[in-house]
């Protein structure tokens, strides 16, 4: 489902902290576009202003300089997912309620949004679990709901903010291969921000390096498993993701290294 | 695996001390209290205290079916209640809507904290006398004397509870299109239903202390008139039988809201 459109795009965009103790300037210099349709990862060293990035193309904050450009061909801005790190599912409310969340919010209680719901929970085997409550679930099945819940908006573009990143590994492994297979599916654009290298090279078709703080785009990478006939379900045992692996590796070495 | 339940013997022995242990305790409890009155009884009895100014569990058992009968103390006991009841409902409102306030504009929170710190550590029977000047003696007064003693703690409380809630959460909300009002009806209120329990448990019972001091000075019915009146004309039975009765009311309130507390806590896990 790629083409070759710029959906969101970002020119020179900075952003500063104000602090009692101080400016602190997060990002210096975002240059980059996501096209529709694309899965973009965010890397780069602890502590630079990844999800600053996404919170500045969500609109939960205003960047103290430069643009954010969304191309779309209907005459309304793109709706907007955002994932958080912590599935923060409601705990008095049970997991189809905490579902509706977003819906209520917006008023948008339509049949046809439950319906999608139903579909959604249905198609990603969790419709056994609708009437639980959150404490009962696994961690993965809490970070999927959670997707669905972002996903009954339907969102145009989908933000990632290291959401796997509280989860056990095995559990990491599944759960971001299940979401990988929601959006692709529901033909969404994602952009992920994580510190975990692998998983940013085993669901992004681009990975964008950040420097330290403040941070600039230090490199832009193309991942390329499909033209060399490699299915997403099994890159992490090939020799490429091995070689992508080492070389965003380097770079961050190399930037943690650099003072 | 599935843990194994009263399928062995030691498991068995276990689960028989611990019920055999938690009975024991129970009738030790009721041991106490029979002991105690049984004590008291005698010691009145045979007069090794004076039972004018120490009174008996016959004398308090005998007065209480006599006052029973002639309804005059169910009066007394139901005024009390209403009293309580009705400072317990205002604390709790009047609290919900400031605390609410206080979150929605963070800097009138912070404006009027410490004055509500100070009147919160000022010993609140100290304002009684100056409610009964402005407004009289009767009920109003005794209502917000009942009101006083609670109030500014409850409203610190809920607004720390509210001000407490995790930003991520708060986040949340504003990632699905959420504004303010969304923030607080949909997580902040909530969320904060337990600690709110909570905080009526503790009031309900502030709410009876201040109206016992507000009966004790202003009122001309209630248990803390009872109270009161008993102890100036000597009639120590109707004063001793008012404190049972209110150690029975409190335990009552204070058993119905730890039920209340479990239901909800049942729910919001």
């Amino acid at each position: 489902m790629k083409s070759e459109k710029p959906f969101v795009r970002l020119d020179h965009v900075k952003f500063s902290y104000y602090s009692s103790r101080g400016e602190v300037e997060a990002l210096k210099d975002i240059d980059f576009s996501v096209e529709k349709g694309s899965f973009v990862a965010i890397v780069g060293p602890s502590g630079c202003g990844k999800s600053t990035i996404l919170s500045i193309i969500s609109g939960l904050l205003k960047p103290t300089g430069g643009y954010i450009t969304f191309y779309s061909e209907e005459f309304a801005p793109p709706k907007i997912g955002y994932m958080l790190q912590h599935d923060h599912l409601l705990e008095w409310r049970d997991v189809y309620q905490n579902i509706l969340l977003g819906l209520e919010i917006r008023k948008l209680k339509t049949p046809q949004n439950l319906e999608l719901i139903d579909n959604l929970l249905e198609k990603y085997k969790l419709a056994n679990v609708k009437h639980q409550k959150p404490s009962a679930l696994s961690g993965g099945m809490r970070q999927r709901i959670a997707l669905i819940r972002t996903l009954a908006l339907r969102p145009d573009l989908l933000l990632l903010d290291e959401p796997f990143s509280a989860l056990d590994y095995q559990t990491r492994l599944s759960v971001s291969k299940d979401v990988y297979d929601i959006i692709k599916s529901e033909e969404k654009t994602a952009i992920l921000v994580t510190h975990d290298i692998s998983e940013a090279v085993a669901m992004a078709d681009t990975v964008i390096l950040l420097t330290k703080p403040p941070c600039r785009v230090k490199d832009i990478i193309p991942i390329e498993f499909e033209k060399h006939g490699i299915s997403r379900d099994e890159v992490r045992n090939s020799k490429l993701f091995q070689q992508y692996f080492d070389e965003i590796w380097r770079e961050l070495q190399n930037e943690n290294t650099n003072q | 695996m599935k843990t194994q339940i009263n399928s062995s013997d030691g498991q068995r022995n276990y689960m028989r001390k611990a019920k055999l242990h938690k009975l024991l305790i129970f009738w030790c409890r009721i041991l106490v209290f029979a002991g105690f009155l049984a004590l008291w009884q005698t010691a009145a009895s045979f007069k090794w205290i004076d039972s004018f100014y120490f009174s008996s569990p016959l004398a308090i058992a005998k007065l209480f079916v006599h006052d029973i009968r002639d309804m005059s103390l169910l009066r007394h006991i139901g005024i009390t209640l209403l009293e309580s009841g009705l400072s317990f409902l205002l604390i709790i409102v009047f609290s919900v809507i400031t605390a609410t306030f206080f979150w929605f504009y963070p800097s009138l929170g912070k404006m009027l904290e410490p004055f509500l710190i100070v009147l919160n550590s000022l010993p609140k029977s100290a304002l009684a006398p100056l409610i009964i000047v402005w407004l009289g003696t009767g009920p109003r007064t005794i209502i917000l004397c009942g009101m006083s003693v609670g109030i500014f703690g409850c409203i610190l409380n809920l607004y720390q509870a509210f001000e407490q809630t995790d930003p991520e959460r708060l986040k949340l909300i504003e990632t699905l299109g959420g504004n303010k009002l969304q923030k607080f009806t949909k997580i902040v209120f909530p969320q904060n239903i337990p600690t709110f329990i909570s905080i009526a448990k503790v009031n309900i019972g502030l709410a009876l202390v201040g109206v016992i001091i507000g009966e004790f000075l202003a009122g001309r019915q209630g248990l803390g008139y009872l109270i009161i009146y008993g102890s100036q004309v000597f009639k120590l039975d109707m004063v001793i039988l008012s404190i049972v009765i209110l150690c029975a009311i409190a335990m009552l309130l204070y058993g119905m809201l730890n039920l209340l507390n479990k239901k909800i806590i049942a729910l919001w896990q």
